[in-house]
């Protein structure tokens, strides 16, 4: 598969370097998860930051720092990583295929009906975020509503695609959508498609469909 | 702040600290890490805008999350430093904005790490290198290295960073631009 939308440079710094919301770095590293130039990228920025660490003026710790992290070793009754625990994933890799494995140990909501062919399913993320994320399923040429956002929207396709304008996104494209973008995305016939989508602010349907459809959608 | 000069103790001791660790469970080691990281870590959260006492904390957390994971340290595919920041930005994310849960909030840094396995080609291994890295940041000027960091380490909108360094907004985003363009075509191209 050639993945032909990235993430802007900008954004896979600031999620390297941690400055992303919890839901901004989700949408992030799910495109990271499909994209290997991508995660170079990120991979390198991470390097960056290693060095802004070796050279950053050092802050003192505590004069106990070190005897208190001591004594919870020694309270560790097991080795060096024996102890992590990782959840059983919520949704297996068959389900919804492409999600990173972390994302698929939070918690999941029931996938529920939004539009015509479209449903939606919440991700709960453990913690707060202004930024909140959903798995968006589409069915085969479902021609999305005429919407706008008040916010933003990062777009991860998981499955099957959509084409917007000139533009075709399959499994592993990212598309950052605005309050500039009026979106009109169309589901290519073959299959489903579902994506992941973090979100920011409301979605605004337009057309007459849009406004008899909006007070039931809320995503 | 210089990033160009060589820090005293060569990254590979690191990497042999950790490899203690991970081995024999070696306190001496851990120490030393300690005592080089954890502060530096501190100073990167208190920069993000930590409170000096959670800014110790999660230094300590961090610091604490090494020694749980340094048999995952792998020094094909990245740096000891990298690596320990890596641990520390997912700190970050997870506790700065964080709701505390019990249980499985433990196992949350290893949910926010690029699930990869270590590429085999010798090439591709090479861009993780510290040496490579360095030698790319020397290609960035001073000015526009301290942007990258007030930008994407410290999440500073950039009207704030144009009052910090006492430049206007456009120089900011111009040396943003390229800054991100250089390091691109330094860091990101293997083709």
């Amino acid at each position: 598969m050639t993945i032909e939308h990235h993430p802007p440079d900008s954004m896979l710094a600031a999620y390297a370097g941690g400055s992303l919301d919890p839901g901004q770095h989700v949408a992030i590293a799910t495109h990271l998860a499909a994209c290997a130039s991508c995660r170079r990228f990120a991979r390198s920025m991470e390097q960056v930051g290693g060095a802004v660490l070796t050279a950053i003026e050092p802050s003192a710790m505590a004069s106990d720092a070190l005897s208190r992290i001591q004594g919870r070793l020694d309270e560790m009754t097991a080795g060096p990583a024996s102890d992590l625990l990782v959840a059983a994933p919520a949704v297996p890799e068959g389900e919804i295929p492409g999600l990173p494995g972390f994302v698929r140990r939070f918690r999941f909501g029931p996938w529920q009906w939004v539009a015509p062919s479209v449903h939606v399913r919440r991700i709960v993320l453990p913690h707060e975020s202004p930024t909140r994320v959903f798995l968006l399923r589409s069915g085969p040429g479902t021609e999305m509503l005429p919407h706008a956002h008040t916010g933003f929207e990062l777009t991860c396709v998981l499955a099957g695609a959509f084409r917007q304008g000139d533009n075709r996104y399959a499994p592993g494209d990212f598309d950052l959508g605005d309050e500039h973008v009026d979106h009109r995305p169309i589901v290519d016939v073959e299959r489903d498609c579902i994506c992941l989508v973090a979100m920011q602010g409301e979605l605004r349907l337009k057309g007459i469909l849009g406004r008899i459809v909006q007070p039931f959608v809320h995503l | 702040m210089s990033l160009g000069r060589e820090d005293p103790i060569a990254g590979s001791d690191w990497s042999k600290a950790i490899a203690a660790i991970a081995a024999n469970g070696d306190r001496s080691a851990f120490a030393a890490l300690f005592g080089h990281f954890a502060p530096r870590i501190k100073a990167y959260m208190l920069r993000a805008g930590a409170s000096p006492s959670s800014a110790e904390e999660l230094a300590q957390e961090a610091l604490l999350m090494v020694w749980r994971k340094a048999a995952l340290f792998d020094p094909a595919s990245t740096s000891p430093a990298g690596w320990i920041f890596t641990i520390a930005r997912n700190l970050r994310i997870d506790a700065l904005r964080r709701e505390r849960r019990a249980g499985i909030g433990e196992s949350c840094d290893a949910e926010f790490e690029i699930d990869d396995s270590p590429p085999p080609d010798a090439q591709v291994a090479a861009v993780f290198s510290e040496a490579r890295v360095r030698a790319a940041l020397t290609g960035l000027s001073p000015e526009q290295m301290r942007v990258v960091e007030l930008s994407f380490f410290e999440d500073r909108p950039h009207a704030e960073i144009a009052n910090v360094l006492g430049i206007p907004l456009g120089t900011v985003k111009s040396r943003l631009r390229l800054a991100m363009g250089r390091l691109r075509t330094l860091l990101g191209d293997l083709s």
